[in-house]
């Protein structure tokens, strides 16, 4: 049934199989109540008996033993003479050692038997179950020298066969059985009764998720990754109350049968999805059936401190590095878990005790060197000055921080060549935009010799500390470990932030890279039975898949692989592969969807099998990773086809009618200009025209709608037209263009009658109006004074262009200036030419 | 003296000036106001018409003579007399290539879509292709390119100057605007060249830095009439999205799968045809490095590591695919992808498209009309223009055809 991969499978990227609880992902643990044990463990007597027989009793003393025996862990029970297996005995480490490896898988310490044991809650020393797994898990790897690479193999096991479909799937809005009682009290009923005292928003202890919400809705949201409607027993409201005896009301067993029942009362109400039988589908399975494979290669050999936020739930995220004090770090304020291992910080902080934190000082400073590592998301990109992850007392005082501004990250150390407050800061340089909203591997080394150096994604910055190395034996002590915030509160940092690890010495690059490469959280290996659909026994299409975050699955490398290594497949078409969830296949993130391939013995190899692609997806989540049912759907697979599901038709653009805006409009700047060069003949290179054009063309009209015509486009208008008609007049061509007309005689001699004025008129309203056109004023409303009939709609009196001659004629009842006729001329060409009659088109 | 003279002089000259300014300003007043109803029965229908179409072609009033024969031909036949106000053969026309066209095409030519841009090569071709006459569908992947005959400085492959000049001095771009290929001039190799999409100006705007999305966007925007919003489908397989989109923005894959697949699914496979192309702000041109991804194709890998990797310049068209996207009307549309190889086959994709065709109606009719097609008949002008403008890619006959439709009654 198992198909072992030995250590050549590293060619194929597979990760490795360490440090991985599945447990731990279901939660589990002791009542939320009780206060985590961060005291190094209680040590047993001095030891005096035999040293330890070999360099493996040595290592095992130093690295496990030493840990457990302690009366606050295992030592208050299996020591000699007590419960067995007696492997934290004081007395002897070498019977110890005999006893230990009975409950300690080698090859894969996540698996053993003990880690099972803290794990599953049998007397973890913490609140949270699963951390206690991942610290014994730790103490063994170090032990085994699990740390080191190579030589580990990943066992592949074959998922039991089960078809799809036939699943129940919680609709988007609460079911009325939800929240009515029936023959039980309802799920709502029980969870608003007895966990609203924490589970609440409003609770004066609250604690997420808030399923015990007053509203409906936001009730029935959070409870129903907490809800498997095909096995209500294995429901995570039934396990914590039953199993887990977690704040029952009465009886824990009782109670967790009345919510089993509750939750198959709301099953019963809802229909399962059957997947179409005729669709050539997979057999199908969900993420926790795959087999682990996080947890890689990473390097910890120095490790002081490690947040990996398995719990999941609760207020406190656990330092599982197994180095004591634990310095576990509170949560609060907005703070909220993420699917797949993390915590969201919108408005809040995780921070451990001064106390708890006091080992920072005394690890780092003892070595003179540190790294910080982490995997974040910075929620965006316009952040400034904000904390990640700080060390620190103040706003002012610090001994390190690694912090964000903008797209830069910025690492504060303090030292013998830096400030108080670890300034001058480092920072990533600005145009190389280095942090980025997504999920980044951030890690910061500070060393004697380089000083502080930056390294995102496995790489290094190439920003160099201009303030070089230092000591930092001015580190203070009584500052605080925080995540997200500054202590005080004040630079708030939002993002997610899914593993940090403490180590107190500078990493490599290459210690930085391979910690980059075992990635954060927790993967599986899925494989898809496909033996039914095609001649080839244990075949499988096998993905690497994980929890993205709280919204999402990433699903990538699709292998297919036959687990009987002597099984060739031949030649199999394979087109078009879907991924469905509970029963259907999601429209979005189907990337395999115009996968065109054929399977081969050419590009098949019984210990990799064959790639079917490199590019990954993401699939939305249902129902949360214990309950969604993934399954794969093909179009053609070998001799089969049959379109599993077909793109939506598109729906042609239903069009509204609108009234139509005005049919006139205003002509823009380019054509006023070039409207009035063709209307007065004069060139547009001319100087002054030219000149003023060019000063004022972004401020005449650019559109052409006559509702978007301001009063500071006529005050540029009429620059420009002045501009032209003095142009105009003072050319040689104004006697051509004013046949008649002595410009340069005076007023009173030119323009005494109205046949005078006409001589000045009419070639204006000629070449810039226009003659007859129905469209336009005609030359005899534009010289005449218009008295509309209904002065209330239409305006007041209007002079007309006799009147405007005649009043700039009058020259105050004296006699007028020479050049005064020309002024005239110029002005009423003005008037004229800016005039809407021109403009308007 | 010489300086008192002058000194008088000056003076002299600014109270004339003043002067001006306020007989002009009371001129104005009385002008601004100088809105009287129109004597709609004085006229004949088609000298308003004719006035009106040469207004909204040309952005200038004809002259009185010129008017008299619009008016005839109007009479006659709307169609063919806008077609003879366009005629570049003679210089009633000028204003339509120099200020009409002009402003039509400038505000493609950059991110701000700004009307004030300087001229272009982008906005010349435009231009001289309408001129020419020539298939207006060849304007995203013709090796074609107008520069100015006669104009100093030269055409430069580094710089507008030769554009800024011939805007500056007020060339009669009816005259001066010749035909040329940009792969004389910019030493691409001439299956490099797709029309304004290899453009100084576009490759300026929209290859300067980023991802080169951004000159996908703006064609399909400034060509196809829709912007990124419009197109948004979430259905499209996203198996060639680019690694530097992360799958969870600020740690929330849910907005990825709702919004960023929306565009990326259909953009990245398509953008990819301008793998090849960058825009070198050291010497200010276009770079064309035939087989070698630039490498802001590379960018930011480690936002989604199993994200797709581009290797060459190969594109597809997955709005072909049964969706909503197919309402762009692609040619010969069956339901299957099409693909190719670089900008000139992408941009031949987008011009044969049912939407270049509605766009360019859209667009002209805009600008002729001055409004957006408001109800049926309107669209229904839109539709039948572009579906003339279907065969043969005649653009100079869809503003025609719109300046007949809204010559007014």
């Amino acid at each position: 049934m198992k198909r072992v991969f030995h250590s050549s499978v590293a060619r194929l990227g597979l990760l490795a199989l360490v440090a991985v609880v599945v447990l731990s992902g279901c939660g589990g643990g002791a009542a939320t109540t009780t206060n985590p044990v961060t005291t190094p463990p209680t040590s047993g007597p001095t030891y005096t008996g035999p040293a330890p027989a070999n360099a493996d009793i040595q290592a095992f003393r130093i690295n496990f033993w030493e840990n457990v025996r302690g009366t606050n862990r295992c030592g208050n029970c299996h020591t000699a003479g007590g419960q067995m297996p007696n492997f934290a005995r004081s007395d002897d480490v070498n019977m110890a050692y005999q006893q230990a490896v009975t409950v300690v898988n080698r090859e894969n310490p996540s698996q053993s038997i003990i880690v099972a044991k803290v794990g599953g809650g049998h007397n973890c020393w913490l609140a949270d179950a699963g951390a206690c797994a991942s610290i014994m898990t730790r103490w063994i790897q170090d032990w085994v020298g699990a740390a080191g690479t190579g030589g580990r193999q990943i066992e592949l096991v074959e998922p039991t066969p089960k078809d799809p479909g036939s699943t129940r799937r919680l609709p988007a809005t609460a079911p009325s059985a939800y929240f009515t009682d029936g023959s039980s009290r309802s799920v709502y009923t029980l969870v608003t009764t007895y966990c609203s005292d924490c589970h609440r928003s409003t609770a004066a202890t609250k604690q997420s998720p808030f399923f015990a919400a007053a509203d409906v809705q936001e009730s029935y949201q959070n409870a129903m990754p907490k809800m498997n409607l095909d096995d209500p027993l294995n429901s995570r409201f039934v396990i914590r109350l039953g199993r887990e005896s977690h704040n029952c009301w009465s009886d824990c067993t009782a109670n967790a049968a009345e919510m089993q029942a509750a939750i198959q009362m709301l099953a019963d109400s809802i229909t399962p999805t059957q997947v179409d039988p005729n669709l050539i589908t997979s057999k199908a399975l969900t993420l926790f059936d795959g087999t682990v494979a996080s947890g890689g290669n990473r390097y910890e050999n120095n490790l002081i401190a490690l947040y990996e936020f398995k719990s999941g739930q609760g207020t406190t995220a656990f330092d599982t590095s197994g180095v004591d004090p634990a310095a576990d770090l509170t949560l609060s304020g907005d703070v909220t878990w993420v699917g797949g291992w993390g915590i969201n910080i919108r408005s809040g902080k995780a921070q451990a005790s001064t106390t708890a934190s006091r080992k920072f000082q005394q690890m780092m400073t003892a070595t003179g060197e540190y790294s910080i590592e982490a995997w974040v998301v910075p929620g965006n990109v316009t952040q400034e000055d904000a904390r990640i992850i700080s060390y620190s007392g103040s706003t002012s005082a610090r001994n390190f921080t690694m912090g964000q501004t903008l797209y830069n990250y910025d690492f504060f150390n303090r030292s013998s060549v830096t400030g108080s407050n670890g300034t001058p800061q480092l920072s990533t340089a600005d145009a190389d935009e280095r942090l980025q909203a997504s999920l980044q591997h951030v890690v910061m080394t500070y060393d004697p010799v380089n000083g502080r150096r930056i390294y995102v994604n496995g790489e290094f910055t190439g920003d160099l500390d201009g303030a070089g190395g230092g000591t930092l034996g001015d580190w203070d002590n009584s500052f605080a470990f925080v995540l997200g915030n500054e202590v005080s509160n004040n630079r708030q940092w939002q993002g997610v932030i899914r593993l940090v690890a403490i180590h107190n010495r500078a990493l490599t690059l290459q210690q930085i890279q391979q910690n980059f490469q075992a990635g954060v959280g927790e993967k599986f290996f899925m494989l898809f039975g496909v033996s039914h659909l095609i001649n080839v026994p244990k075949a499988y299409v096998m993905f690497e898949a994980s929890q993205y975050d709280s919204a999402g699955y990433l699903f990538t490398n699709p292998k297919f692989i036959s687990l009987d290594a002597s099984a060739m497949p031949g030649s199999i078409p394979l087109k078009g592969m879907r991924i469905g969830v509970n029963g259907a296949e999601p429209q979005v993130g189907q990337a395999y969807r115009l996968m065109d391939t054929v399977i081969a013995d050419a590009n098949y190899s019984a210990a990799t099998g064959q790639t079917l692609s490199t590019v990954g997806t993401i699939i939305g989540l249902e129902q949360g990773p214990a309950s969604d049912e993934f399954y794969l759907c093909f179009d053609v697979l070998g001799t089969r086809s049959n379109v599993c599901s077909t793109y939506a038709q598109a729906v042609p653009p239903t069009f509204v009618n609108v009234p139509r805006p005005s049919d006139i409009g205003f002509r823009t700047f380019d054509k006023i200009n070039a409207t009035m060069a063709a209307v007065t003949g004069v060139s547009p290179n001319t100087a002054g025209v030219k000149t003023t054009f060019t000063n004022i063309r972004q401020s005449l009209p650019a559109v052409d709608s006559i509702e978007a015509f301001l009063s500071s486009h006529q005050t540029a208008i009429a620059q420009l037209a002045i501009q032209y008609c003095d142009a105009l007049v003072e050319s040689g061509q104004a006697q051509a263009y004013f046949p008649g007309l002595q410009l340069n005689s005076a007023p009173s001699a030119v323009f005494n009658t109205n046949a005078g004025k006409d001589l000045l008129i009419d070639p204006l309203i000629n070449n810039m109006i226009g003659s007859n056109v129905g469209s336009q004023p005609s030359a005899a409303e534009l010289k005449n004074t218009y008295t509309p009939s209904n002065q209330a709609t239409d305006g007041p009196t209007r002079p007309g262009l006799y009147a405007l001659i005649d009043t700039l004629s009058a020259c105050g009842g004296g006699a007028c200036p020479a050049g005064r006729t020309k002024l005239i001329a110029k002005a009423t060409c003005g008037a004229v030419l800016g005039s809407g009659a021109v403009l308007i088109d | 003296m010489s300086n008192m003279n002058s000194t008088h002089r000056a003076a002299r000259g600014n109270a004339r000036r003043s002067v001006l300014v306020k007989v002009t300003a009371l001129a104005l007043a009385i002008a601004t106001f100088a809105s009287v109803p129109h004597d709609a029965s004085a006229d004949a229908l088609s000298r308003r018409q004719a006035k009106r179409m040469y207004d909204r072609l040309t952005g200038t009033p004809p002259t009185p003579a010129l008017l008299n024969d619009l008016e005839t031909r109007v009479a006659q036949d709307k169609v063919s007399a806008a077609l003879y106000m366009m005629d570049a053969s003679d210089p009633r026309s000028s204003a339509f290539y120099s200020t009409t066209l002009k402003n039509f095409a400038t505000p493609w030519t950059n991110r701000d879509r700004t009307v004030f841009a300087p001229l272009n090569d982008y906005t010349a071709t435009v231009i001289g292709m309408v001129k020419d006459d020539l298939d207006f569908r060849g304007i995203l992947s013709d090796d074609i390119v107008y520069i100015g005959q006669g104009i100093t400085p030269a055409y430069s492959t580094t710089n507008n100057d030769h554009y800024v000049a011939m805007e500056n001095n007020n060339a009669d771009l009816r005259v001066v605007l010749q035909r040329t290929t940009q792969s004389s001039l910019n030493g691409l190799p001439p299956n490099a060249t797709a029309g304004i999409i290899t453009s100084r100006a576009a490759a300026e705007a929209f290859f300067i830095d980023g991802t080169n999305r951004a000159m996908f966007r703006f064609t399909l925007l400034n060509h196809l009439c829709h912007d990124m919003e419009q197109v948004h489908d979430t259905t499209r397989p996203p198996d060639r999205i680019r690694q530097d989109v992360t799958r969870s923005p600020g740690g929330d894959s849910s907005l990825f799968l709702n919004n960023c697949i929306g565009c990326h699914s259909g953009m990245d496979p398509m953008a990819q045809a301008f793998a090849y192309y960058d825009f070198d702000e050291t010497q200010g041109r276009l770079v064309y490095t035939a087989g070698q991804v630039q490498p802001k194709y590379l960018i930011n890998s480690d936002n989604f590591k199993p994200g797709y990797i581009t290797t060459d310049d190969h594109w597809e068209n997955r709005w072909r695919l049964s969706g909503k996207n197919t309402v762009l009307d692609w040619a010969g549309q069956d339901g299957t992808i099409r693909s190719g190889n670089g900008a000139k086959t992408l941009g031949e994709e987008l011009a044969a498209s049912g939407a270049f065709a509605q766009c360019q109606a859209e667009k002209v009719f805009r600008t002729v009309c001055f409004r957006s097609p408001s109800d049926q008949a309107d669209r229904d002008q839109v539709t039948a223009s572009a579906n003339g403008f279907k065969s043969g890619g005649d653009l100079k006959r869809v503003f025609a055809e719109t300046a007949a439709y809204c010559a007014g009654n």
